[in-house]
């Protein structure tokens, strides 16, 4: 099977033709670095995303903390866990790399603070 | 009557986005006496605060961080090397003299300081700027500030988003909106190609279907109270609208990705020299303005779109900043660098030619396999192949400062075949 893709690793955005079979990727073309090979691999056989998003926040000097996935989740489940962070509340304090919901929706990721938020004063 | 008192500083950082914080802490770090940033929000971090994706530091630290945890780093560093910072504190005026008038709720005060380095950064363009007709309802934002609503305040913005603009912002916040339930039925950009960045265009309209009309623009908004639809149109190669193209999207909200302005209020009070294509001031190979004393980094000086190099940039403006605080001057500049063929615009402006210069450039449209070239009247000073070129993706060079010796007083900047 081949195709193309377009790598989002870097912001060069190299676009690179791809063989591959049912189980490997065979060979990529076009791209200014060896990063794409992993990232078109995963988009072959594994797409997997960050999600970055919100939650909420009782107590604090903000109503919302950013939080990402930490590893990326499966593309599929994007949805899923954006479902499921809709419920979430945290309490202030809350500092970077607090874990916010651990191995969420069964994925293996946890769900992380990627901002400091401090108790309302 | 009390003796107005003065505060005497080495250098004086307007705006504590990222370029503020990484000028101060660069000076804070050459040893500067002392190093002030004076920010108008209530927090260090600018417009990273509000930018909970990921992506930044790709470049610079070899990491993919959201924006928030890349000011984090700045925000620990300004505070380990004891910069001080002015929240909540706003400036007035400035001088060619380098005094500042700043107003806080403390009242009004002065700082005169040795350098000031211009942090101002950017804001967005409105519906105004682009004059679409029709009434004026609820419902039309930019997206900086759908982003400020929804990942700050918790504030939805409507359920059905049409966008106008493929600004990076516009694009990341397409996404934002879809993965919150809202519908963007589509983005329309006036320009044949994107103005975001590709990777934008695929992990944030591809990834979730979302279609981008090209060539096509919002001609009317629908509405009185609140918006109830918009007419999209084709927009011929003459910019004219191509009969028969109109046609109704309904939605409840329009968001606008229409450009960024470099703010420059207090540098035009100063009678710094601004470019009319950046918008930002007219700088040297030291990020120095046409002011001896008065420097400007990040997207004051130029828009850009990764804040890897808004950083490394902003760096060497504090370094640059605290020799004149030190010295009293800096290398002349007296080569005069000018965009050629296909070159938008290309900063520094004038370079030293005694060191090395990191360029910063970009293109006027999109093109392939190109090659970059520095020349001095039939002299080539340097020649880099680029693969992909894109008005959206600044191009950055350094040259040796080798490559200046013998050239005159002229160096362009050109695309070559």
């Amino acid at each position: 099977m081949n195709g193309q893709f377009t790598c989002v690793v870097c912001p060069t955005g190299c676009v690179v033709n791809a063989e591959w079979n049912e189980t490997e990727l065979l060979s990529t073309d076009h791209a200014q670095c060896k990063l794409s090979w992993d990232y078109v691999r995963g988009e072959i056989f594994d797409p997997r995303r960050t999600v970055t998003t919100t939650v909420r926040v009782d107590d604090g000097d903000l109503p919302l903390v950013s939080v990402k996935s930490d590893p990326p989740v499966p593309k599929r489940t994007v949805f899923e866990v954006m479902q499921h962070l809709s419920h979430v509340v945290v309490k202030a304090p809350v500092n970077i790399g607090d874990i916010v919901v651990t191995n969420v929706l069964d994925t293996g990721s946890n769900i992380v603070a990627t901002k400091r938020i401090q108790r309302k004063v | 009557m009390r003796t107005e008192e003065v505060e005497e500083v080495d250098v004086a950082v307007i705006g504590g986005g990222p370029a503020g914080m990484s000028a101060a802490v660069a000076a804070q770090k050459a040893g500067a006496a002392r190093v002030v940033i004076i920010e108008r929000g209530e927090r260090l971090g600018g417009i990273l605060n509000q930018c909970i994706h990921d992506g930044f530091g790709t470049k610079s630290m070899g990491k993919a961080l959201t924006g928030p945890e890349y000011a984090q780093i700045y925000i620990d560093l300004a505070r380990e090397t004891g910069v001080s910072c002015y929240l909540n504190t706003m400036v007035l005026n400035l001088t060619p003299e380098r005094e500042l008038t700043v107003c806080s709720t403390g009242g009004v005060r002065r700082i005169r300081a040795k350098s000031v380095i211009l942090c101002m950064g950017c804001r967005e363009r409105t519906r105004g700027a682009i004059g679409i007709p029709g009434y004026r309802p609820a419902g039309v934002f930019t997206a900086g500030v759908v982003q400020y609503y929804m990942n700050i305040r918790n504030l939805a913005v409507g359920r059905r988003v049409v966008v106008l603009g493929s600004g990076d912002v516009g694009l990341i916040m397409a996404r934002r909106l879809t993965l919150e339930g809202a519908q963007v039925p589509c983005v329309a950009e006036i320009l044949p190609y994107p103005s975001g960045l590709v990777r934008n265009v695929v992990q944030c309209l591809e990834d979730f279907g979302i279609p981008l009309y090209l060539s096509t623009t919002v001609v009317e908004i629908h509405g009185r109270d609140r918006v109830t639809g918009v007419t999209l149109a084709k927009i011929g190669p003459r910019g004219g609208i191509v009969p028969g193209s109109k046609r109704l999207v309904k939605c409840d909200t329009l968001m606008l990705s229409v450009g960024l302005i470099a703010e420059n209020e207090l540098a035009k009070k100063a009678g710094v020299a601004l470019s009319p294509i950046t918008g930002g001031p007219i700088v040297d190979d030291h990020f120095q303005t046409s002011i001896p004393g008065i420097f400007s980094a990040g997207n004051a000086l130029q828009v850009h779109d990764l804040v890897d190099y808004v950083s490394l940039e902003a760096e060497k403006a504090g370094l640059s900043a605290t020799e004149y605080a030190h010295t009293g001057k800096l290398p002349e500049a007296n080569i005069r660098v000018s965009p050629g063929q296909g070159i938008r615009y290309v900063v520094p402006q004038y370079i030293s030619g005694t060191e090395a210069v990191d360029f910063s450039m970009r293109v006027v449209v999109p093109d392939l396999d190109r090659y970059v070239v520095f020349r001095s009247g039939g002299q080539t000073v340097r020649r880099m192949k680029q693969n992909v070129l894109a008005p959206s993706s600044m191009v950055r060079f350094r040259v040796r400062g080798e490559r200046f010796q013998n050239i005159g007083r002229e160096l362009t900047v050109e695309l070559q075949a």
